[in-house]
């Protein structure tokens, strides 16, 4: 039932195997993210990074309703599949289609509606409002196909056809490059046309998913019946889904919560900053993502088979990629940030501050590498308490209380310190709390090893 | 009796519908699968037992609640085939306790009690679902015995366990646990007895298959 090689193969030639889709998949993801700023800073201009930022509060919580949806069905479904119970894994994707269209719509009309009030507290100033307000009103009014298609490619994902998913989402990166420059620069719609290309490039990933789940050969395809409006499967989705959308809308509030502290001690090219440094860190941060999914099976396994040595030998192998990893961007936040920013922006003014925003923010990531793979590990090993806690700490709990109090001290600098301070506290707890847990692993390995079976 | 017995027992905490298994289990001369089955899949898995003993009929919402911060499962992106593979969440665990129902199934005789095995079977044709119900009074007094409580702290027992136990089936089953349309008989053992119930079973059984 088990491939055997996760307890006997050497762990390095596992890692490499197990991680390397992954974090193919997560760069895919996060270059989706940074194309629309690259274009824009590049076509558009300084301030439209800034009103592009100001955005991605809203962004984020349309995408939230995304995952409440999506989420949650693309759980059940895989479930459902496993027990081979087709009919119902159907009638749960008729269900995200029919979830989707009515949340998106309501979040549409409620976010077209108040719109300016919205991007007024998400850090929007007279400057950069026009180009939040162009920007949004596109993504919105195409904001059921983003679901759809966010919502459909979760299901494809969890229906065991994972390179499918990934090759959508590559299609739709790819489309939007192609997109982007045709819009902006040809024909010279400047923030809109970013926005467009973006819908667009949806809309052509959303019809090729489509047609896959037209496919009657497919195990999930649809077909009138499955269409009907189900309670039981929809609660059941969205009760799922709504622990990761809460965590989507706290991560939404404390880049509220930055974007309004850096409006109001270093204005909107301080705002726009913060996309770009904020778009570089994830960039790089996606390679530790990746590796920590890579690190689940293998020490999933070997836990399970009590093989304490090895399920060291992953997690500190692990850990040195992920710290390597971020170590590479630490190095060039140091020594070449400006090239970093530049390209996103030719700005002088906005280069030398987000230059200075990436720098500070990477001057802990060394460390982040190694927290981030402690937490996972944590949840790897069935911790889940202690992987919460240590997860919200570095995001939430310790960046709230510095975001509140270090700008009064060093103005727009307090908020890029509060990044590297949390990352450096979060980092230290979790050695606290990973250095006893070493310490039993060696215990343990001392022991007689005892059957797994009674 | 010849062919292949299929039974699964569902039971409310307290009303012996374990001993009841057990007894239509030696009826027939047949395996009994209760919580050995974690056992038997945690040595199929090479997954530790203690993990499926911690989400043993019990939903683990704080699992999930982990999952979706992003530690420690695929949430962006699924490692595809491997996604089974020391996997530790309890949609995964019940994956592969399903898979190890399914393979005794597929070879030969067995009683399972819990365990969503009745939803996990519900194609198969030999399959005869049974839920065992008994007096709140009779469960009390038999938990108060088994996990030597008082009165009061034994009927707060059966509440926050069986609603665990409800938890965990509704979630995986689509239907209602304890519900008499999720099964094919409801019986209460209090009326008559360990013995007789199993014999019924046994009885209706035999009648079921002819």
């Amino acid at each position: 039932m088990i491939p055997v090689e996760l307890g006997t193969e050497k762990i390095g030639k596992l890692l490499k195997q197990y991680a390397t889709p992954a974090i193919i998949a997560m760069l895919a993801t996060s270059l989706y993210n940074m194309v629309d700023s690259i274009f824009i800073g590049q076509g558009v201009g300084p301030m439209a990074i800034s009103g592009l930022a100001v955005t991605f509060p809203l962004m984020n919580i349309s995408i939230a309703f995304g995952t409440l949806v999506g989420v949650g069905a693309a759980t059940l479904i895989s479930i459902l599949l496993g027990q081979k119970d087709y009919k119902m894994a159907n009638r749960v994707l008729g269900n995200v289609v029919i979830l989707n269209l009515v949340i998106s719509f309501v979040v549409t009309a409620l976010s077209l509606i108040f719109m300016d009030p919205i991007l007024y507290f998400f850090g929007a100033s007279e400057n950069t409002i026009s180009y939040a307000r162009e920007y949004m009103v596109v993504i919105m009014w195409g904001n059921v196909i983003s679901h759809l298609y966010h919502g459909l490619n979760g299901v494809v994902r969890s229906s065991g056809r994972p390179r499918l998913a990934m090759m959508a989402t590559i299609l739709a990166v790819v489309l939007n490059v192609i997109l982007d420059p045709i819009f902006i620069f040809v024909f010279k719609m400047g923030i809109r046309g970013a926005a467009i290309a973006t819908i667009l490039a949806q809309v052509i990933a959303l019809v090729w998913i489509t047609k896959i789940l037209c496919d009657r050969d497919n195990v999930l395809h649809f077909s009138r019946e499955v269409f009907e409006f189900d309670f039981k499967i929809a609660w059941r989705s969205l009760s799922i889904g709504m622990s990761p959308f809460l965590m989507n809308i706290a991560s939404c509030f404390v880049v509220i919560l930055i974007n309004n502290q850096l409006k109001r001690y270093g204005g909107d090219l301080a705002i726009g900053a913060y996309g770009i440094a904020n778009r570089l860190c994830f960039l790089f941060f996606t390679i530790t993502m990746g590796l920590t999914q890579g690190m689940q099976p293998i020490v999933g396994y070997n836990y399970g088979a009590r093989n304490w040595s090895r399920v060291k030998e992953v997690v500190r192998l692990t850990i040195f990629c992920s710290v390597a990893a971020l170590s590479l961007a630490f190095v060039v936040g140091m020594v070449m940030p400006d090239l970093a920013v530049s390209l996103f922006t030719r700005d002088a003014g906005l280069r030398a501050i987000s230059a200075r925003a990436f720098r500070i923010s990477v001057s802990m990531f060394p460390v982040v590498g190694f927290q981030a793979v402690v937490t996972n590990f944590f949840q790897c090993i069935g911790r889940v308490g202690k992987a919460i806690f240590l997860s919200l700490s570095r995001q939430l709990l310790f960046l709230i209380p510095f975001l509140l109090t270090f700008p009064s001290f060093w103005g727009t600098d307090g908020v890029w310190f509060s990044m590297p301070a949390s990352d450096l506290v979060s980092s230290l707890v979790a050695l606290a709390l990973f250095l006893p847990l070493m310490r039993e692993f060696d215990r343990l390995g001392k022991e007689p090893v005892s059957q797994v079976t009674q | 009796m010849d062919g292949k017995i299929l039974i699964t027992v569902g039971r409310q905490i307290g009303s012996g519908g374990l001993q009841v298994a057990r007894k239509v289990a030696d009826h027939f001369g047949i395996e009994l699968y209760d919580k050995n089955l974690l056992m038997i899949t945690a040595r199929e898995s090479g997954i530790a037992q203690e993990f499926f003993a911690m989400q043993d009929e019990r939903p683990s919402a704080l699992g999930r609640f982990a999952r979706f911060l992003g530690i420690g499962g695929p949430v962006y992106a699924d490692s595809g085939e491997y996604s089974d593979v020391g996997n530790l969440s309890g949609d995964n665990l019940f994956s592969l306790q399903s898979k190890v129902i399914n393979r005794i199934a597929d070879n030969g005789s067995g009683v399972f009690v819990g365990r969503c095995a009745d939803y996990v079977l519900r194609d198969r044709p030999e399959l005869f679902s049974v839920f065992i119900t008994a007096n709140e009074e009779y469960r009390i007094g038999k938990v108060m015995e088994r996990e030597n409580l008082t009165k009061e702290e034994a009927r707060r027992f059966i509440e926050s366990s069986e609603r665990k136990r409800a938890a965990y089936y509704n979630y995986y089953t689509f239907k209602k646990w304890g519900d008499s349309s999720s099964y094919n008989l409801c019986l209460d053992s209090s009326l008559f007895g360990i013995e007789s119930a199993a014999s019924l079973i046994a009885d209706l059984y035999e009648k079921f298959r002819r």
